[in-house]
């Protein structure tokens, strides 16, 4: 098992019929209950207080989907994330991503060094962050928000994705963030929230 | 487990800043490339210009373009399978398995057929984009980027597949992600070809590592450069006569709508290890506008078609069956996933490559009808094609985790 787990291989007995796994939509929690779960750590407005723990409020739908999926599957870990995941069914997942959504994305309580913003302002020009992540940098269906989003996870989470080292994201940001120093993603990360 | 708690809110917490830390210094590693090169003012920011979603999730069988589709007289396409998301590479076992392989939902499926009926299962999952699948001796290798695994008779135990052997460290592919999922197939000289992409858009690769086509041993012993200077492909196979190499090759984005085209390359014999032109020349003999070089087009091997702007071709097989009429012996269908940095959307449709001895190819549309040029909308995306025994042949839909077969009736009054 142990073993398995290291090479990134199923456990024994995972193999499933798909079709008949995905249609599963019973819920294993009430869903207010499984929101006020998820608020603990994200916030309960979906704004995250919490040092490194993303804020949901305004994230696409498709992207918390998606993210939540890949997690469920094993692709993306997050330790912390990995055992609510596991309960989660499809319909939850769906639920969960309209749900914050829906939520107003409020300004990260981290101070924003604005001597940083202008660097990140043209670093973002230059790699197209527009394109997907929208001029506003809301973000569309699998591409997430990083206007308002906090400062360190924004800063972790593109130091991890130019490391190769954050699976569930498309491999293009490991090679748009190439070569950035800490001090870019930095610059990045204060320009991206402020907008 | 819920986070009612402070104390194991405060573990979680800590639990997810150790996960975000851990960042080996290793992973600062050779062949990392520097920043995109491509000159932003020569392509503006644009939301038309964005690489689309691929559902992680079933699309059940009502809402599968099949209807759309349309194909030469006397072809037809009927839903083969579905119900796998995230569909792309399709290898058959020797006691009729079929395997699929898929990049970011990180699964492998193996699809069975009983009763006539398509059974798929999750044979493997969360692997990082298990898109490389070869089978030999009644084994499966499965690529994954930086992972490689193979599954002694794997038919055999497709409920439980067990430990595999690991030859990760035998093939010492590169550690890199971008343009690193895998394509990889069993040669005519019974070597194992994979291919180490360019892990940029456009950069001054290291071209040691990146930007080629490698064959090995079965075991990852004895590696050889077959061609060099290659962006991204990740469809291969070998003309039925000549054995020569052809690859589909995607050339770069964001230098405008009309390309650098898309390519069809030949490795013709005695030509292993020949240089493709990454990333000094693109298509046929276009300089790279942001990386330069004097003659940058000198000693490069010109493709032997241009597949199109921004089309995606990705999977390509040669045809040898006895179901389709005796003009498609010996050509290439090619699998053309479909444009995403390109403003009016290009591509999402099979091609046939007609091959000539003097290494030129022509092309025609074969499988059309997911595009809709009006709307500027695609309803699916085809990534690879598999002929069958029966001389039918398979094509992948990755945004709909489904699978089509192409099968052959002559029209009345007409001979094959």
């Amino acid at each position: 098992m142990l073993l398995l787990r290291r090479l990134g291989v199923p456990a024994f007995g995972l193999a499933a019929a798909v079709v008949g796994a995905s249609v599963a939509c019973a819920q294993t929690m009430p869903l207010p209950e499984r929101i006020a779960q998820c608020g603990s750590c994200h916030g309960e407005d979906g704004n995250s207080r919490v040092a490194d723990v993303p804020s949901l409020a305004g994230q696409p739908a498709f992207f918390v989907l998606n993210q939540l999926f890949l997690m469920r599957e094993g692709v993306r870990r997050v330790e912390a994330m990995t055992p609510i995941v596991k309960e989660l069914t499809d319909g939850e997942l769906d639920a969960l991503s309209q749900h914050f959504s829906k939520l107003e994305p409020k300004a990260s309580d981290e101070p924003v060094d604005t001597a940083l913003v202008p660097r990140g302002a043209e670093l973002g020009q230059k790699l197209r962050c527009a394109s997907c992540h929208l001029p506003t940098l809301a973000g569309q269906d699998q591409m997430p928000r990083l206007a308002r989003q906090r400062i360190d996870y924004l800063f972790t989470t593109m130091k991890a994705l130019r490391d190769n080292q954050r699976a569930g994201a498309d491999t293009q940001m490991s090679s748009i963030l190439a070569g950035l120093s800490d001090a870019d993603l930095q610059a990045l990360a204060h320009y991206s929230t402020s907008r | 487990m819920r986070f009612t708690s402070t104390r194991s809110r405060r573990l979680a917490i800590a639990m997810i800043i150790a996960a975000g830390t851990t960042v080996p210094a290793a992973a600062q590693q050779t062949g990392m490339s520097p920043l995109d090169l491509s000159n932003p003012a020569a392509s503006r920011q644009d939301a038309n210009l964005r690489s689309f979603p691929t559902p992680p999730t079933v699309t059940p069988l009502e809402r599968l373009p099949v209807g759309k589709l349309k194909l030469p007289a006397g072809f037809k396409a009927e839903v083969w399978s579905l119900g796998h998301p995230g569909a792309r590479t399709m290898v058959m076992g020797d006691k009729g398995t079929l395997f699929m392989g898929s990049r970011l939902i990180g699964r492998v499926y193996a699809i069975t057929t009983k009763d006539g009926k398509r059974e798929p299962k999750v044979l493997l999952q969360g692997l990082t984009q298990p898109n490389g699948l070869a089978f030999r001796n009644g084994a499966l290798y499965v690529f994954a980027i930086n992972k490689v695994f193979r599954y002694n008779n794997i038919e055999d135990k497709l409920d439980n597949p067990g430990d595999p052997v690991e030859l990760t460290d035998k093939f010492n592919l590169p550690d890199t992600i971008h343009h690193n999922w895998k394509y990889v197939d069993f040669g005519p000289d019974g070597k194992l070809y994979v291919q180490t992409g360019a892990n940029c858009n456009i950069c001054e690769i290291n071209p040691g590592i990146h930007g080629q086509i490698r064959r090995y041993n079965a075991d990852g012993s004895g590696m050889e450069i077959i061609a060099r200077g290659v962006r991204n492909t990740v469809g291969f196979d070998w003309h039925p006569a000549t054995k020569e190499l052809w690859f589909t090759d995607n050339g770069r984005d964001w230098a405008g709508n009309d390309g650098p085209q898309d390519e069809l390359n030949r490795v013709a014999k005695g030509m292993e290890g020949a240089n493709f032109g990454f990333p000094y020349c693109h298509a046929n003999g276009i300089p790279d506008p942001d990386i330069k070089r004097p003659n940058p087009c000198a000693g490069v091997v010109l493709p032997a078609a241009l597949t199109g702007p921004h089309s995606a071709g990705l999977g390509i097989k040669f045809y040898t069956g006895a179901m389709f009429p005796k003009t498609y012996q010996n050509v290439a269908f090619i699998a053309r996933r479909g444009s995403w940095n390109r403003e009016k959307k290009f591509g999402y449709d099979v091609i046939v490559a007609r091959t000539q001895a003097n290494g030129t190819a022509t092309l025609e549309p074969f499988m059309t009808g997911f595009l809709d040029d009006t709307k500027n909308e695609f309803a699916g995306r085809p990534t690879y094609v598999l002929p069958l025994k029966d001389g039918s042949l398979l094509v992948s839909d990755e945004q709909n985790g489904a699978i089509y077969r192409i099968t052959y009736a002559a029209p009345q009054g007409k001979r094959n």
